[in-house]
């Protein structure tokens, strides 16, 4: 409702009325997609901590700043030093960028994919969603692709960089685009690869526990003493192919592979990614899929 | 997307059960509400928050059938979200978050754009009382401002109906009523459907137009809060004082307006109309007569009987003596 006070006949108006006391709301409701969208998009800002406290952003951009800080290095160093003819990717590669990011990486999905559920259980909020907002398969799904995004952020991110650092500071710049761009989709498949396997693990611990300091122990517990376990027993039997069942560096060795073009830890390597990924979803399934708030 | 008729109840059970293990929450129940408000009573355990669970579809009934707005409360989850809104008793905000950014994000998720949700948010807050406070952290907030917090999410995406249980819980005597004249708007002014779970009676009479009552899982009563005519039903009037001789003037002043005095034997007179024009003479012949009027209540039992007999059994014992009596009937006519 609104009124209208005007100067004289046919003058503009000078000022505008607005009744702004509640009153019934209809409008035509967006496509479901939408909402999910929404709900990544805030699955994404919360534990970065933007629209939070200050303190809240400290760690995980402290971890960022870290994750970015090798390619960011090396791509000012020719861009800073003309003198210097060299390429960024001749100083780290895609592979040494991936295992220089590993440990940032471990921790930042530690202290950031867990409790994207075990924070939702702890405020009580799913009641909520799950009466009035969302089906149980698009909060999954939601939490699924806000993970993934995350993860993207530290490990495509950084790659990203070098790419175009790498486009940037060549001497023909388009030349170099051209002769490369064929790397930038096995950049993100390596990018998925990794991430998805984080994801997976991360989310799986945070379902299974309401309480944030389980899930972060839980998660840091299977990425920890995993890769002691896998190369004791690569030592004891003098083979590799226990390193597959490494979860800290299996998924990067996976990336190089596909990186490189080369055959890494083969086919066991792939299962045990596969298998990793397709238990988190079902742990994720099993747990909500009855939409309670229990 | 099916809509459902436009007078369709709010909630019609038709022989819901639910069991938590040796517990029987709801047991075969079976009741409509169709008023525009309606506040569930019972005792704990008495199946309200379980009924009120089954509708949002957080749990599932082992038999029965629950339909909401006319939608199958099992079937049709998703439209049945869309018209709803839920504000749950115990803390459900994340503490960090600003109740602004808790309803527009709650908003969003429900299907509002951006500007649209942002608009909406301010409307709700504003008319929760919350709108000097909107950009504290929900953590930082008195518990009453967390229950207007509560329930301006629940409305922020103008919902058909509204689910609130026990929305004046823990809140002080300024808060509780504005929570209740906000609650009370909703239905009167708004058009929205109300559904209170209350442990307070004084509650469901202030804010909703009927009662429904669960004992153990099962309708116990089902009334309206305003009983037609009950303003002119019989009424008990206490005085002190000279009693004999004002009960002697009352009754000639009372009959030639067509109401009869009867003593009852606690000493008070109890007239059989307590119509205005009663209530008026009344009072003027105690200014008249010098007498002082103690307590002037209606005489008839009132919803507060009715709803305590509900919950302790007495109204079920006389169903079922009811239900006795008639096979008794049919017995004898065989």
């Amino acid at each position: 409702m609104s009124a209208e006070t005007t100067a004289g006949e046919g003058a503009a108006p000078r000022a505008v009325l607005h009744d702004i006391r509640y009153s019934r709301w209809s409008g035509t409701l967006r496509p479901r997609r939408s909402a999910v969208a929404a709900f990544v998009a805030s699955g994404v800002r919360r534990p970065l901590g933007l629209r939070r406290s200050a303190g809240a952003k400290v760690w995980p951009f402290l971890l960022l700043g870290a994750a970015y800080l090798p390619a960011l290095a090396v791509v000012a160093v020719p861009l800073l030093v003309p003198a210097v003819p060299v390429q960024p990717t001749e100083l780290i590669s895609y592979p040494q960028l991936l295992a220089t990011n590993a440990v940032v990486l471990l921790a930042f999905t530690a202290t950031s994919v867990p409790s994207m559920l075990t924070r939702d259980r702890r405020d009580r909020v799913l009641s909520l969603y799950f009466a009035t907002a969302l089906s149980w398969l698009e909060y999954v799904t939601g939490v699924v692709l806000a993970a993934l995004a995350l993860l993207a952020i530290i490990v495509l991110g950084p790659m990203l960089v070098l790419f175009v650092g790498s486009v940037a500071t060549a001497d023909e710049p388009l030349r170099w685009l051209g002769d490369t761009a064929g790397e930038l989709p096995r950049i993100v498949a390596a990018a998925a690869l990794v991430a998805a396997f984080h994801a997976a693990l991360g989310l799986a611990a945070g379902s299974l526990t309401s309480r944030r300091v389980f899930a972060v122990g839980g998660y840091l517990a299977v990425v920890l003493v995993g890769p002691a376990l896998a190369n004791l027993l690569a030592a004891v039997t003098g083979e590799e192919w226990p390193l597959a069942f490494d979860p800290a560096t299996g998924p990067v060795r996976l990336a190089t592979s596909v990186l490189d073009g080369t055959a890494g830890t083969g086919a066991l390597g792939w299962a045990v990614w596969a298998a990793v990924v397709v238990a988190g979803c079902a742990v994720l399934a099993l747990k909500y899929g009855r939409g309670s708030d229990a | 997307m099916s809509s459902p008729p436009p007078d369709a109840a709010a909630l019609e059970c038709r022989g819901l059960s639910k069991r938590f293990g040796q517990v029987q929450a709801l047991d075969a129940l079976d009741v409509v509400l169709t008023a525009p408000a309606t506040g569930l009573l019972g005792a704990n355990g008495a199946g309200k928050s379980t009924l009120l669970r089954t509708a949002l579809g957080l749990t599932r009934p082992d038999a029965g059938r629950l339909a909401v707005l006319g939608l199958d409360a099992v079937a049709q989850r998703a439209e049945v979200r869309r018209r709803v809104g839920f504000m749950p008793e115990h803390p459900c905000l994340p503490a960090d978050l600003s109740a602004q950014d808790v309803c527009v994000h709650l908003a969003r998720m429900r299907g509002l754009g951006r500007r649209d949700a942002v608009r909406r948010t301010s409307e709700v807050l504003f008319a929760v009382g919350l709108e000097e406070e909107r950009r504290r952290p929900v953590g930082s907030y008195s518990l009453g401002m967390q229950q207007r917090t509560k329930l301006a999410q629940a409305l922020v995406h103008g919902p058909d109906l509204v689910l609130l249980d026990e929305p004046t819980s823990g809140l002080d005597p300024a808060g509780r009523e504005e929570m209740l004249r906000i609650v009370r708007r909703l239905s009167t002014e708004l058009g929205i459907r109300v559904v209170t779970s209350s442990h307070v009676l004084d509650d469901i009479e202030r804010t909703c137009d009927e009662v429904v009552v669960l004992r153990s899982g099962r309708l116990a009563a089902q009334r309206p809060v305003q009983v037609a005519g009950a303003g002119a039903g019989p009424v008990r009037v206490q005085v002190t004082g000279d009693v004999p001789a004002f009960a002697a003037a009352l009754e000639a002043v009372a009959a030639p307006l067509g109401a009869r005095l009867a003593p009852a034997p606690d000493g008070a007179l109890v007239l059989d109309r307590g119509t205005d024009e009663v209530l008026d003479a009344v009072r003027d012949l105690a200014v008249e007569r010098g007498v002082g009027l103690a307590r002037v209540a209606p005489a008839g039992r009132g919803l507060e009987d009715v709803v305590l007999d509900a919950m302790q059994g007495a109204e079920q014992g006389a169903e079922q003596e009811a239900e006795r009596a008639g096979q008794e009937v049919a017995t004898g006519e065989r």
